[in-house]
């Protein structure tokens, strides 16, 4: 990743949304971005140019776009229409954005447009997130890795998200290894990064 | 060109396969795939999946604004957004009114904010009279907006409007989120749409439920007596539930329904 003293930048065309740059460099800014807060807080996993990213839940396209800024090609998923207007423009403009409108529950209808990818980076607002994470594991190689961006207030706002995240981290684990649970705050509340790597 | 077998529902099985299977129809590697001799290199290919992509997203937008509720959203929006903004400006205007005038005060005087907006044109002067008359402006189009609303209700929704008006179907729609989000929700769902706050105060704990959301503006909630003012919620938004699936799956009024269940609602509302 690369950081500008302490403040994390990615590489690319500005003006997407507004966000500063800083020699040259777009600004991430982690109160708008889960993944940058995840490398604010000392998340390990980094992106690099080599990388065949899936990004399910690309909303806007705000983050797809630092995360194509660093890597290969990103699949990006997104089901709702006035975002994916969004989405489009911004794929439009750069050359390594798939903008796919389908539904991450759906995997089937999107594998004709996917290939094999190096990370899934996950962040929707569904109570079934971990069950969507599950469905798409089909297209991770072996050796490749998860990140999901439990949104426990979208799973069950009653439960405690501590708990939450423990049952998502012990139905991951039937087909992953979990690597790290990162809790975003200060940055997001109740949301918790999970990082996990596929069996090789 | 990799991808070009495409066979809608091909691989219906989810979940943690080896992925090998679908290794013949969908190129996971590049280099597994045959030449079909669209493509030269892997730039290419991206670059004909992306317009691919692009095109059936397009496609998709278009069909997804074309149902008649979506524009409905953004009015009912626009029509309580209205509200806002003129009650917010009719506040302002009345307390600027009222310190160029140390001697009024709107204390034991029927004032509605209407009124008080008129006497505020005739007396102000300037900036003040100028707001004062662009919220009189914004009120009339309100009032247009609001019929446009009921008359755009009646027929996107018919049958829910038949039973709780125009208006109060768009605002409940507004809060589900669209027609088939509204078809699929429960009625105990509806009847509480719109309060939330309470909601959730009741199952973080303690509080009473709400026995009623968005449907008490419908007078029947509303003028019900008390006691029976949660079996009226409730046997209307059932009610309101089979009505925003016949709006949804026939998007045709159906009198024989709308007749029994106003029958049901009416007795609901009857006090022992």
């Amino acid at each position: 990743m690369i950081w500008i003293g302490d403040v994390l930048v990615s590489p690319g065309e500005g003006g997407v949304y507004g966000e500063r740059m800083l020699e040259g460099y777009r600004v991430w800014d982690p109160r708008r971005s889960k993944l940058a807060a995840y490398y604010l807080l000392g998340g390990g996993l980094d992106l690099a140019p080599d990388m065949r990213v899936l990004y399910l839940g690309a909303a806007n396209g705000t983050t797809a776009s630092h995360v194509a800024d660093y890597v290969d090609v990103v699949y990006s998923v997104e089901f709702a229409p006035r975002p994916v207007q969004d989405l489009l423009e911004i794929a439009r403009r750069r050359k390594n954005i798939v903008p796919i409108m389908a539904d991450a529950n759906r995997p089937d209808e999107y594998a004709p447009f996917m290939e094999w990818v190096d990370l899934i980076y996950q962040d929707v607002a569904q109570p079934n997130q971990v069950e969507i994470a599950e469905k798409n594991l089909i297209f991770l190689k072996p050796g490749g890795h998860l990140i999901l961006m439990l949104k426990t207030r979208s799973v069950d706002v009653r439960r405690d998200p501590a708990d939450v995240a423990a049952s998502a981290r012990s139905e991951l684990e039937r087909h992953l290894d979990v690597v790290e649970v990162r809790w975003l705050e200060p940055y997001h509340q109740d949301h918790a990064a999970i990082v996990c790597t596929r069996r090789g | 060109m990799p991808g070009c077998r495409h066979r809608p529902g091909g691989a219906r099985r989810t979940g943690n396969h080896a992925p090998h299977r679908y290794g013949g129809l969908y190129p996971h590697r590049l280099g597994d795939s045959p030449d079909c001799g669209v493509v030269r290199d892997r730039e290419g290919y991206i670059n004909l999946l992306r317009a691919v992509c692009t095109r059936l997203a397009r496609e998709k937008i278009a069909v997804a604004y074309q149902a008649g509720d979506v524009e409905l959203l953004q009015m009912v929006r626009t029509l309580d957004e209205l509200d806002n903004v003129i009650n917010l400006l009719s506040e302002r205007a009345a307390e600027w009114h009222q310190v160029t005038n140390p001697s009024f005060s709107r204390k034991y005087r029927r004032l509605p904010a209407r009124k008080m907006l008129d006497i505020i044109r005739r007396e102000a002067r300037g900036g003040l009279s100028d707001v004062a008359g662009e919220i009189n402006r914004l009120t009339g189009v309100r009032g247009r907006l609001m019929r446009e609303v009921s008359t755009r209700a009646d027929e996107v929704m018919p049958n829910v409007s038949a039973l709780i008006g125009g208006l109060v179907a768009a605002r409940l729609l507004s809060r589900a989120g669209g027609l088939s989000a509204l078809a699929r929700m429960p009625g105990s769902t509806i009847q509480v749409l719109g309060s939330e706050q309470a909601l959730f105060s009741h199952l973080r704990g303690g509080t009473p439920p709400p026995k009623h959301g968005i449907i008490f503006q419908h007078r029947r909630v509303h003028n019900a007596p008390r006691e029976v003012r949660g079996r009226v919620a409730r046997v209307l938004s059932a009610k309101i539930a089979i009505a925003a699936r016949l709006d949804y799956f026939r998007g045709v009024l159906v009198p024989e329904f709308i007749d029994d269940a106003q029958r049901r609602i009416d007795e609901a509302g009857v006090v022992a």
